[in-house]
């Protein structure tokens, strides 16, 4: 599925898919099992593992695809406890949060946001340089896990 | 008039319940499949959020205070934790061997028995997940998503239309659509009648008789509901003995056995296995297993 792994490659990182447990269903990638394969019918609304969505040519992933890749070799920033909340209120990332930088953090490149126990808070572009920043915002805020709430709150406004 | 706060307090005290106000207590569970207990409780205790175990559940946690909402930390949006009221969370703990099985979850959204399923599954086996309403179906993705659920397959179907799938479950989760309680909705005396009351235990008997025909032998059915009247509760499980081929089994959980005399009308002994919850530190609740006995 070429959308996934060119997303994971601007993430420097690479996925492999079982092609044959990869659906696409309208606009959204699944990855199955092979026993809910088995079980699913064309129909489905979900199944499996939901790893995004694909709108007007753009691949939007979901958070279980940004954890898949945050378990191998990517650009990863982790950053501090202050800044963790202030990237799920879907703030960029600022230079003195960050505790460590793994992988090529050239301006423009993607990078996963993990918080201090590893785990994926999102994704985000560099702003500049994450190694010659010297202060201010370098990771430009893309998703965040903040976007559960903004569904919520979205789906009660349609409803009202 | 078959409807009222007074209508409806008489009808408890005959079950032998006196009204009380109740005022319910948020309560989480940990998913155990995202988080390890000890350091979880410990990093929201660091936010400076206190929980309280709920002693009849292992994983539910009453939060007794927060200085922010339990719905809007790193911890809950990564999924480590949800958001469920603790009567709620009785039901999945109720089936026996959930691993590697087929389970039908069949009337799922927004999901938060469904992700409770997956985690005592540990993500093996498959969840079969219906919601009759498609909008309702997008808020189960999303809890599905955040709480990195992998063995689910949902579908906008009618529990009614279920043998629609062609696929026969081990494990049937019946938390049918009900008149509600008091406990959780304000308005609650003042929109209900005994006419809703009528319609809903008609709707779940169907949707009973269904889920009985999908299920294999000796395969257990969970059925609940958050109404305190007979008519969804102790009346269907009764007419489903009667009916359905299937045994009300013994269970151990929260809860007063259910009564087996109710309005003037003899229920099968077997009734007693149910678990009624008066509201209370809980919502009002009603739970049974069921057995298919083997034709």
């Amino acid at each position: 599925m070429k959308p996934i792994t060119d997303f994971a490659r601007q993430l420097d990182s690479n996925i492999s898919l079982d092609e044959d447990l990869t659906v696409r269903k309208k606009n959204r990638y699944f990855l199955l099992n092979e026993n809910l394969k088995r079980l699913a019918s064309k129909d489905f609304f979900h199944a499996g593992i939901c790893l995004g969505k694909e709108i007007d040519g753009v691949f939007f992933p979901s958070f279980n695809l940004l954890a898949m890749i945050a378990d191998k070799r990517a650009n990863k920033v982790i950053v501090d406890e202050k800044t963790e909340w202030l990237f799920i209120c879907g703030r960029d990332v600022f230079k003195r949060g960050i505790i460590r930088v793994i992988g090529s953090m050239k301006k423009g490149s993607y990078t996963l946001i993990l918080n201090s126990y590893s785990e994926c808070l999102g994704f985000g572009q560099a702003l500049s340089d994450l190694h010659e920043a010297k202060e201010g915002a370098v990771v430009n805020n893309i998703l965040d896990i903040g976007d559960f709430l903004r569904r919520e709150k979205s789906s009660v406004k349609t409803r009202s | 008039m078959m409807s009222g706060r007074e209508f409806f307090i008489s009808r408890y005290q005959e079950l032998g319940w006196k009204y009380e106000d109740v005022e319910l207590k948020q309560a989480i569970r940990i998913n155990s499949m995202n988080a390890e207990k000890a350091s979880l409780l410990k990093r929201l205790e660091s936010r400076g959020i206190k929980l309280e175990k709920i002693p009849f559940l292992e994983d539910g946690y009453w939060v007794c205070k927060s200085e922010f909402s339990v719905g809007a930390t790193s911890e809950y949006l990564l999924g480590l934790y949800s958001i469920q009221e603790a009567a709620a969370q009785i039901p999945a703990t109720l089936f026996t061997g959930l691993k590697d099985k087929t389970v039908l979850d069949a009337c799922a959204a927004p999901g938060g028995k469904t992700v409770q399923l997956a985690d005592l599954m540990k993500n093996t086996g498959a969840i079969i997940a219906l919601d009759i309403e498609k909008r309702r179906l997008t808020a189960l993705s999303n809890q599905l998503e955040r709480c990195r659920v992998e063995n689910t397959i949902t579908y906008n179907l009618d529990a009614r239309q279920v043998s629609r799938l062609d696929i026969k479950f081990d494990r049937i989760l019946l938390d049918v659509p009900c008149s509600g309680n008091f406990a959780t909705d304000k308005d609650w005396f003042k929109r209900r009648t005994i006419t809703d009351v009528g319609r809903n235990a008609k709707l779940q008997r169907e949707i009973l008789t269904r889920a009985t025909r999908v299920l294999k032998d000796d395969g257990e059915i969970v059925y609940s509901t958050c109404s305190l009247e007979p008519e969804e509760n102790e009346f269907n499980i009764d007419w489903a003995v009667k009916n359905l081929n299937v045994q009300v089994e013994e269970v151990r959980c929260h809860g007063e056995k259910a009564p087996t005399s109710i309005f003037g009308k003899h229920l099968k002994g077997s009734i007693k296995n149910c678990r009624r919850i008066w509201p209370g530190r809980t919502q009002g609740f009603f739970v049974c297993k069921l057995k298919k006995v083997c034709a």
